[in-house]
């Protein structure tokens, strides 16, 4: 099968690798570089839980071809914290239970960057807005938006 | 087995009742989860499978020349060749209903699988899979579940097992049902359709076989359950001995009932993995899992019937229900089962009658979505006082009220024969109604109304049984088969020579939180820091009997092992104190991880025990073994064998907890659109471990029941062709579909039976739900004198009604 | 779900891009934000044999005004819209309804071209272009051409675009002081397409209305103008009454299919709030700007 050489930075790290132009962006950094983070639900673009963000911006892995990437910087969970030094919207998910299962976290977590990154100080409408581009089967998702609220509290103050 | 005696249950506590972040968490927050799909297997290939087109066909033929030919492609295997290597799948049902990992000769629904391909990537695979052909003969199709009765010829599905396509039928009658039928004074009737969703977790299922020619034994990983109970069943279909076949637990990304035990899948990885010997990963893609789960939930038409006296006394209560299956039977009829355990609900009914038959249709086959099927009952039933309240005239809180049964009448046996340990319906009513400001709204109701707004007060009082027991698998069968009466769940505990404590689990986590439950516990038992507390899951080659997660039952299970074990711990701690310290073990107390003598400032700490114990063993009491761990087999705490006519079913879900839910919504009468003003659940599931991960069950499992109420439908047309295969069509809820303030409230009535008086609480949100916001749209849409009797209520249904409404009106 | 195989060529200016569509007919396909796209190569539902990638073209991602028009190039970002102040202000209809196509992530890749030359009848950007007469500039290696929305939309998933032809640029007219707008729509799940949505523009004084524009998603095979409901408005007066009775002739007018998720009644009867909603909300912010 025909390959492309691919170059391109995932959380700071810059891969070079051959792939078959097919290859989905969620294969690619799940499979290539063993990134198992970000997750795969229905690999037909409603789930969310494929999200990452490239340059900065959310995106659905399962609805990109990783050679559309190429020169692109990604994004993604491996990226925010680790289980000893947590970032703080995952302390703030981990405190205010937003998850259960897991599957979804890594997607809403990435939302939640991109919002916080975009609005500081986002209104509960404006979380309930951003958040809601992703399923989650587990929480009934109140405890994700307030994870988010508290999170976006914490990180002004952290910030200044 | 009489009823076991009332447990104390110790009124401080230092870890159980807190809220305690959840130990689960920081690997699930950081991507390090593992789950099924993030596994490599060295050498590892990737299967596909080719999904029937067809709802009914005979498979003539299956050319695979191209596909075989394709570079990349290990393996394409029939059903007809796989069968040679792999029998039957495992199935409850007596007699079973034969089901394979690839069908053999037909496919009875869309999606099941026909031909399975092994290649070098999962790409290559699904080209291998387009490349296969495929000769059908197509066969009638049946979809109507009214048509199982008279179907014939080749419309029946499993012609071995009679001459239509009813799959189970009998009537159970508990008490005496027509006496009281008869002094009734009303008799209400209402027919109630619950269709068919399923739990659809974001994670797929998956496995990775592997075949050690060296040990000549199987490896799977897997994302299921019951693996350390009746894993075994699946060397059976593989036809190998059991100890040659090892499964490896992997976490699951939710189940909701649906990985109970995930067998299909797992059979057909190691037979792929067997055939083509090299290990073998397959998960399900989403188009897989939706069509050929093996695990749509309930699918049923009912006749209700109740009996009361003119005062709203409830007497009897009676149904005819049809359930269609689909196109197998794994669970045999254990649906009814669960029903059966709350039937009556929290009422004082005397008398009950189910009169089942269950079908089969050209549908993928049912299996387990959080309520296992008594969340339909409570829909039927709460269905049905709804009714009789309008009937007679008396308030919805009013006929609850007066049936329900009284605290001091527990244990309390209802008519099936299961028995209730304990419970407050009054109190939970109370604080709901309390929690809702229900009357504030009734009045608001009113004044909403003359400004032409629709407001709708909804309110369910519903039985949550938690702690099945295994005499539910069988007792709806003619013949038993086989009558298993144990359901156990275990525990390894070992305290290391430093004293940290290693805790072994035998069933796995699934979205809830087993580390977390064990670890609140283990802490309170030992008190052991949680943070020098470690938490494994073993695989089978390690296992004891785990029965596992599923019926909610975990958390009361994992306190009873982990009380038992505990147990010996203290014993030998206080042993090997005592003998240290020269005091009687009857002065010692163990205290913030030391066993000390009371009133006095002498003591050891459990790492100085721990270290003693293993290494010095020359200075142990002479009766002591070096070393400092224990296990144990905990067994359901409460259960009793049916009668031989099954006019009582016994006692086999005696944990009963229970839910009251307030749903004040308005509808836009215009485009049917509901939005939610309030949203209260109040639950008592016996005193609570974690009120956070209690509350985040119901609040989870309340916006899956709005799913299951208000968007979710597996439909199938006339064809049987699922229309609604796919993510954007199976419409789960999103974050704007959901209440944005579901208040959570807890009244705590200690189970008397169990550790600590704990009671599973698992399922809690999605049982309430459906006949909560049913009536509460019913409410709203009053003036129009609408009756809510199916299932989604989605906008469309909700301006049909409205428009007939209308019209009838002129 | 893996897509089957098939050439990438990655294209690095338009000619590039119409030289890879050439001599492939419909085995050729433009790859945009490939939030459709990629869905149905998922599903196999789409095999092209070839994929062009556009997304390197920047010099098609742009938002600017020339001389009385809006231009909007076919690669910009739906994402790029909704932030947009020159589209808040020079087309503040295309504003409100793009915050109905799909989620956040979505829009950060999916395109307005893309979603145009898409043409599914249930989305929402088509009604828009057809309430505003747009017009749609194409590429093919035969040169330029500029087709009116209007004529744009044949069928669900089909225009009149040719196979080996780009759509490079959207022109909208700069919103005309006073006309007031809304978009509207009712679908199955927040983000999901419409079962029924109204583009709506009004233009209203001293309490009457002088004109307007319906356009509906999700009636029927391509984006549909009611053009004797919007005749009914003209010389009526503003307000509540005579919208009550536009809707219900729109509603009398469109022939909307059922299918699984809404039957006709259903889209007719969103149709008939929708719309009076939608020209109530239309008159407010006429009557505000005028
Ligand atoms: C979960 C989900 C929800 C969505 N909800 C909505 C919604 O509510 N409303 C809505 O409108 N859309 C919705 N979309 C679709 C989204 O708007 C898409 O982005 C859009 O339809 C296609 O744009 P694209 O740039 O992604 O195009 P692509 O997917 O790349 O292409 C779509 C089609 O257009 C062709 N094409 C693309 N660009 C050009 C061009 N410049 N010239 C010629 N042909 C071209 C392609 O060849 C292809 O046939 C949703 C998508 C998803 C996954
Ligand atoms: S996996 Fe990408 S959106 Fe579902
Ligand atoms: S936590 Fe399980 S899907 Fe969100």
């Amino acid at each position: 099968m025909e390959q492309v050489q691919l170059t391109l930075t995932v959380n700071g790290t810059r891969y070079s690798r051959p792939v078959e132009p097919r290859c989905l962006l969620s294969d690619f950094i799940r499979h290539d570089l063993g990134l198992t983070g970000t997750h795969v639900g229905c690999e037909h673009g409603v789930c969310g839980m494929c999200t990452v963000l490239i340059d900065g911006q959310t995106a659905r892995t399962c609805l990109t071809f990783a050679v559309q990437v190429d020169g692109a910087e990604i994004t993604t969970v491996e990226a925010l914290g680790t289980p000893a030094k947590l970032h703080p919207l995952q302390q703030a998910f981990w405190e205010k239970h937003g998850l259960q299962c897991g599957y979804c976290t890594p997607a809403m977590l990435l939302t939640a960057v991109e919002l916080l990154n975009n609005n500081p100080n986002p209104t509960r409408n404006e979380i309930c807005e951003a958040m809601s581009a992703n399923l989650c089967r587990c929480t009934g998702y109140q405890t994700i938006v307030d994870a988010v609220e508290s999170a976006a509290a914490a990180m002004k103050g952290e910030a200044r | 087995m009489s009823a076991p005696a009332v447990k104390d249950h110790p009124i401080h506590r230092r870890w159980i009742g807190q809220s305690m972040k959840r130990v689960e968490d920081p690997r699930l927050l950081t991507g390090r989860g593992k789950y099924i799909d993030d596994i490599v297997v060295p050498n590892m290939a990737h299967a596909a499978v080719l999904r029937s087109p067809h709802a009914h066909a005979r498979i003539k033929k299956i050319d695979a020349s191209k596909a075989r030919a394709l570079p990349g492609v290990l393996l394409v295997l029939t059903g007809a060749e796989a069968v040679e290597q792999t029998g039957p799948l495992p199935c409850f049902a007596n007699p079973p209903v034969a089901q394979y990992c690839i069908a053999v000769d037909r496919v009875r629904h869309v999606g099941e699988t026909v031909a399975a391909v092994v290649a070098e990537s999962r790409y290559i695979a699904e080209d291998a899979v387009d490349r296969i052909e495929v000769e059908y003969e197509p066969l009638p199709v049946v979809v109507n579940p009214g048509d199982a009765s008279t179907s014939k010829g080749d419309a029946v599905l499993h012609p071995d097992r009679g001459a239509n396509n009813i799959a189970h039928q009998r009537t159970l009658t508990f008490g005496s049902y027509d006496e009281d039928m008869r002094s009734a004074d009303v008799i209400v009737r209402r027919k109630v359709r619950w269709p068919r969703s399923g739990a659809q977790p974001m994670e797929t299922v998956g496995a990775i076989a592997s075949y050690d020619e060296g040990t000549r034994k199987f490896t799977i990983y897997a994302n299921t359950s019951m693996y350390n109970y009746v894993g075994w069943l699946m060397a059976v279909s593989l036809k190998i001995p059991a100890h040659k076949l090892n499964i490896v637990p992997t976490i699951a990304g939710g189940s909701f009932g649906s990985k109970i035990f995930t067998h299909k899948v797992l059979v057909l990885a190691a037979t792929l993995a067997r055939a083509c010997g090299r290990p073998v990963k397959y998960v399900e893609d989403r188009l897989d899992n939706m069509t050929s789960c093996d695990n749509h939930g309930s699918d049923r038409i009912y006749e209700l019937e109740l009996g009361l006296k003119r005062d709203g006394t409830m007497l009897a209560f009676g149904m005819k229900v049809i359930d269609d299956y689909g196109a197998y039977l794994q669970f045999g009829v254990g649906h009814h089962g669960n029903a059966a355990a709350q039937l009556t609900g929290p009422y004082r009914i005397k008398s009950a009658r189910i009169e089942l038959t269950a079908v089969f249709t050209n549908k993928c086959q049912q299996g387990a979505y959080r309520g296992f099927g008594s969340e339909v009952n409570n829909f039927a039933l709460e269905r049905i006082v709804d009714a009789a309240a309008d009937e007679l005239g008396i308030s919805p809180v009013e006929i609850r009220r007066k049936n329900f049964i009284q605290p001091e009448q527990f244990p309390y046996k209802i008519p099936t024969g299961n028995v209730y340990d304990s419970g407050n319906y009054g109190a939970v009513l109370d604080k709901a109604l309390e929690m809702a400001d229900y009357d504030g709204w009734r009045s608001r109701q009113a004044d909403a109304r003359k400004q032409g707004r629709y407001i709708g007060i909804g309110l369910a009082s519903c039985q949550e049984r938690s702690v099945f027991s295994s005499t539910e698998f069988w007792f709806w069968n003619h013949e038993p088969g086989f009558a298993l009466t144990s359901s156990p769940e275990s525990v390894n505990i070992k305290i290391d020579p430093t004293g940290k404590a290693f805790v072994t689990l035998y069933s796995p986590f699934w979205g809830n939180s087993p580390e977390t439950m064990a670890t609140q516990i283990v802490a309170e038992q030992l008190t052991i820091d949680p943070s020098d507390i470690e938490i494994t899951y073993a695989d089978t080659d390690q296992g004891l009997m785990g029965t596992g997660p599923g019926g909610s039952r975990y958390t009361v299970m994992i306190a009873g092992a982990i009380a038992g074990a505990a147990t010996d711990i203290k014993r030998k701690l206080f042993k090997i104190a005592g003998h240290f310290l020269e005091a009687s073990e009857q002065d010692l107390e163990l205290r913030d991880g030391r066993v000390s003598v009371r009133g006095t400032d002498r003591g050891m700490t459990i790492p100085e025990i721990a270290l003693q114990a293993y290494y010095f063993r020359l200075s142990l009491p002479d009766d002591c073994n070096s070393g400092l761990d224990a296990r144990f087999t905990y067994d359901h705490p409460y259960t009793t064998q049916p009668n031989a006519d099954r006019t009582d079913l016994g006692v086999f879900y005696p944990i009963m907890g229970h839910m009251c839910h307030i749903p004040i919504v308005e509808i836009d009468i215009e485009t049917g659109q509901l939005t939610y003003l309030k949203y209260v659940a109040v639950h008592d599931c016996g005193t609570v471990v974690n009120p956070m991960t209690l509350a985040g069950h119901v609040r989870g499992g309340t916006v899956q029941g709005i799913g299951s109420t208000m968007y979710e439908h597996f439909y199938y047309d006339e064809q049987g062709q699922l229309v609604t295969a796919n993510f954007a069509d199976y419409l789960i809820p999103t974050l704007k579909e959901a209440p944005p303030n579901i208040e959570v409230g807890h009244v705590v009535t200690p189970s008397p039976f169990t550790e600590y008086g704990i009671k599973g609480g698992g399922e809690g949100g999605r049982m309430g739900v459906p006949p909560a916001l049913a009536s509460a749209v019913e409410d709203a849409l009053r003036p129009f004198g609408v009756k809510i009797d199916t299932l989604p209520i989605t906008p469309m249904k909700i301006r049909d009604m409205i428009r007939a409404a209308q019209q009838r009106k002129g | 779900m893996k897509p089957a195989p098939f050439q990438y060529v990655r294209a690095s200016s338009i000619d590039d891009a119409l030289a890879g569509l050439a001599g492939h007919g419909d085995d050729a396909k433009v790859l945009a934000g490939g939030q459709s796209l990629i869905a149905l190569m998922n599903l196999r539902l789409v095999r092209p044999a070839v994929l062009v990638d556009i997304n390197r073209l920047s010099d098609l991602a742009y938002i600017r005004q020339e001389n009385g028009t809006l231009a909007i190039g076919a690669l910009t970002r739906q994402s790029a819209v909704e932030s947009s102040d020159v589209i808040a202000r020079l087309c503040p209809l295309m504003a409100e309804a793009i915050r109905f196509v799909g989620h956040r992530p979505i829009r950060n890749r999916g395109t307005v071209g893309g979603n145009l030359a898409h043409a599914d009848p249930t989305s929402e950007l088509p009604a828009v272009a057809v309430a505003l007469g747009a017009t749609f500039v194409t590429r093919s290696q035969k040169g330029q051409r500029t087709i009116a929305a209007d004529d744009f939309f044949v069928a669900p998933l089909s225009t009149t675009l040719a196979s080996n032809e780009l759509l490079t640029e959207v022109r909208i007219p700069v919103w005309p002081a006073g006309q007031g707008w809304a978009f509207m729509e009712v679908s199955p799940r927040a983000g999901d397409y419409a079962l029924v949505g109204v583009a709506a523009t009004l233009r209203a004084a001293d309490g009457v209305c002088q004109s307007g524009r319906l356009v509906y998603s999700g009636v029927g095979p391509r984006p549909i103008r009611v053009a004797k409901a919007e005749q009914a408005l003209v010389g009526c007066s503003s307000g509540e009454a005579t919208f009550r009775e536009v809707a219900e002739i729109a509603a009398g007018q469109v022939e909307p299919s059922s299918d699984f998720h809404a039957t006709a009644d259903y889209r007719r009867d969103l149709v008939r709030a929708l719309t009076r909603r939608a020209l109530m909300v239309a008159l407010d912010r006429c009557q505000k700007g005028a």
